[in-house]
């Protein structure tokens, strides 16, 4: 299963084995407050809840927008009703997602560098919640983001600065039907660490009530994806792969 | 294949279950020729630890034999005989790099739980709940082991499967307890918990040149055990109205220079402290039980080393102030393995160290339910049971 939640997203499984979770009803979570190990739980279970999908880099909200997007004018074709219905938000749009993280990575900031604009390596980061290609030549790229019910949401993006070895900006496209920005610094750490490895991503979905109270329910999730992509990079810089429960024999259907 | 699952507190079962296979090219698969239970495993069969899922292959203490290698993996060769650390570790890390191998950067697929509960995520570890990274375990016939080269230890010729088995996970974790405590002439090492993981502390306490080891606890058999195997001094804790005073007077006054506690967070105990204990933790107040660690911490002489062994969660009533007023250094971890294992495959071939009386218990896999119950009640002796798959 090489993208076990995206699966799990399209077909929206229930759930077929029980955890922990459920085995010891509200006693974990009773003591929430005082115990770590309930901190712990109610992640799990709101990171399940949530369908282990739309934690999506792009926040709920966003996916939210474009997949409704979609549906609210389907006679006008696609990508134009998308576009129309982005820019007549455009007057409110404010970033509603702003998420940075960084990670320490023993490798000198030339070779991070390098890795990070292969162009293999940002759909090997994301493979858990999107599909990353090259477009135009390998300088651009297109995002796909896979919603219920074989729903989905795609946006080009460009690299709008770039110094090497020090940082990537790049953009969504003018004709996508959400603005997202990010950026990756690298600098050198102190003594034998290596190079401090920022990203940083914003998202500006259209407005409307709805989608800025999906995003405040979201709020700590995104940050949680761009963490773990960043630990991906650092696994798949200082060793070549990235660690996995694909093919995990359990004596569940999933394998994580 | 054939595994034994954890499918809620207190329910395992063998069950039929996918084969492993190579995903990373740094990968091996190794067919299990013995694996064993662990007093660590007890604390999720008991529902203390949070973040296991039905169905999880469990058992993370193992040895075997490589049946099939990726693409990268350059040392370990199909049909090698290896012992393998319960730890995962990715060698090239800044914490491997520093000796620091339960805290490899590079080997936990699920860093988000620990995140939360510790700050940073420690390295993962075979069939030991999700926060440990949710890879599939070891009771079971075949397992898949990430980072080969860093993770297979092979076995040289002329040594017993049942003298290497407990080399994974009971032997270095009991001399990394030792270790930890600066063992100088004429000292004296006190060992609350005299289980796989505290017989094997107090075997490394004289390797590492411990004048007088004290076993504490309250099993005849195993007490018995750390007088023959060892030639510890036996201090049945049941027996006495304080382990503190007792300790005390058998050291002249002065507490025993190190104390280790290879108990962890199901401590048995007795008095008020225990009820309290047992109370907020069968509430889920709290997760653990703690009267042998604070035993350990009030026993230690001034300036001495506390060396935690014993797996917690969030505990209560720790008393802090007894270690910093009495300046004690306290070292914990969990195992470094990999930084232990060719000098333990060394004593072991050397005939210093023989930890094999562990294996009290065999059965087959099909029976390794019974083989845990028997485990967990301590049963006939029952230090080690060990699985044949
Ligand atoms: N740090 C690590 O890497 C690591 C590795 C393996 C095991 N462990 C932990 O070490 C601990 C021991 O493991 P084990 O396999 O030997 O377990 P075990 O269950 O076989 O042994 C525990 C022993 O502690 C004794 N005990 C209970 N309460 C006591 C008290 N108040 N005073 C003195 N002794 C008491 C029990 O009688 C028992 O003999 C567990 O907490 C386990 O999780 C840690
Ligand atoms: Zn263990
Ligand atoms: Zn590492």
């Amino acid at each position: 299963m090489a993208s076990s939640r995206t699966v799990a997203l399209r077909e929206v499984p229930p759930r077929d084995a029980s955890s922990q979770e459920d085995l010891l009803p509200g006693r974990w979570s009773r003591a929430a407050s005082t115990v770590v190990a309930g901190t712990l739980m109610s992640l799990g279970l709101r990171r399940r809840s949530l369908g282990g999908t739309v934690m999506a880099l792009a926040s709920g909200a966003l996916l939210y927008q474009g997949l409704h997007s979609r549906k609210r004018a389907p006679s006008t074709g696609g990508r134009t009703a998308l576009r129309r219905v982005s820019t007549g938000a455009e007057a409110r749009r404010e970033p509603l997602v702003e998420v940075e993280r960084t990670i320490t990575v023993g490798r000198p900031a030339e070779e991070l560098y390098r890795l990070w604009s292969e162009p293999s390596t940002l759909s090997r980061l994301m493979a858990h919640f999107a599909d990353v290609t090259s477009t135009r030549g390998g300088d651009g790229r297109h995002w796909q983001i896979h919603g219920p019910m074989g729903r989905e949401l795609s946006w080009d993006s460009r690299i709008v600065e770039d110094r090497p070895p020090e940082l990537h900006r790049w953009e969504s496209t003018e004709d996508s039907p959400v603005k997202v920005q990010g950026q990756v610094r690298f600098k050198p750490a102190p003594a034998d660490f290596g190079t401090e490895v920022t990203l940083h991503l914003a998202f500006s979905p259209p407005g409307g009530a709805l989608g800025e109270a999906l995003a405040k329910r979201m709020r700590g999730i995104p940050a949680m994806q761009v963490m773990k992509s960043l630990r991906r990079f650092k696994s798949l810089a200082e060793t070549g792969e990235i660690p996995t429960l694909d093919h995990n024999p359990s004596a569940r259907v999933s394998a994580d | 294949m054939r595994a034994l699952c954890w499918n809620g507190v207190n329910d395992l079962r063998v069950e039929t279950v996918p084969d492993p296979e190579i995903v990373n090219p740094h990968d091996a698969i190794l067919r299990v020729t013995l694996s064993t239970t662990c007093g660590s495993d007890l604390h999720f069969i008991d529902g203390y630890l949070p973040t296991m899922k039905a169905g999880d292959i469990i058992g993370h203490e193992f040895m075997g034999e490589v049946v099939e290698v990726g693409r990268d993996v350059k040392k370990v060769k199909k049909g090698d005989r290896v012992v393998v650390p319960s730890f995962i570790v990715c060698g090239s890390c800044w914490y491997c790099d520093h000796q620091l191998w339960s805290l490899c950067d590079n080997t936990n697929p699920k860093p988000e739980y620990q995140q939360v509960a510790f700050g940073y995520p420690t390295a993962g570890i075979y069939g030991y709940t999700h926060a440990f990274g949710g890879y599939a375990g070891a009771h079971a016939q075949f397992v898949r082991v990430p980072y080969a080269d860093n993770d297979c230890f092979l076995v040289p010729e002329g040594l017993r499967d049942e003298q290497v088995l407990f080399l994974s996970d009971a032997a270095p974790t009991g001399y990394m307890g030792a270790d930890f405590c600066g063992i100088q002439p004429g000292a004296t090492i006190a060992v609350w918990g005299a289980g796989g993981v505290g017989l094997m502390a107090m075997r490394s306490a004289y390797l590492l040149g411990a004048e007088r080891v004290i076993a504490v606890d309250r099993f005849p058999e195993r007490l018995a055990m750390a007088e023959k195997f060892v030639g510890a001094e036996a201090l049945d804790y049941s027996q006495v109205e304080s382990v503190v005073d007792v300790l005390r007077e058998m050291t002249g006054g002065r507490g025993p220079d190190a104390c280790i506690d290879a108990v962890g967070m199901e401590a048995h105990g007795t008095g008020p402290a225990y009820a309290y204990d047992r109370a907020k933790q069968a509430l889920h107040l709290h997760s653990d039980r703690g009267q042998a660690v604070r035993e350990a911490i009030l026993a230690c002489r001034k300036g001495g080393t506390l060396s935690v062994l014993g797996v917690y969660g969030l505990m209560d009533k720790f008393p802090l102030g007894a270690i910093m007023n009495k300046g004690l250094t306290l070292r914990t971890a969990q195992q470094h393995g990999q930084k232990y294992l060719p000098r333990l495959l060394e004593h072991v071939a050397k005939g210093e160290l023989d930890p094999s009386f562990l294996a009290t218990h065999r059965f087959s896999l099909e029976d390794a339910p019974k083989g845990y119950e028997m485990f967990k009640k301590k049963e006939d002796g029952c230090v080690r049971a060990v699985f044949t798959s």
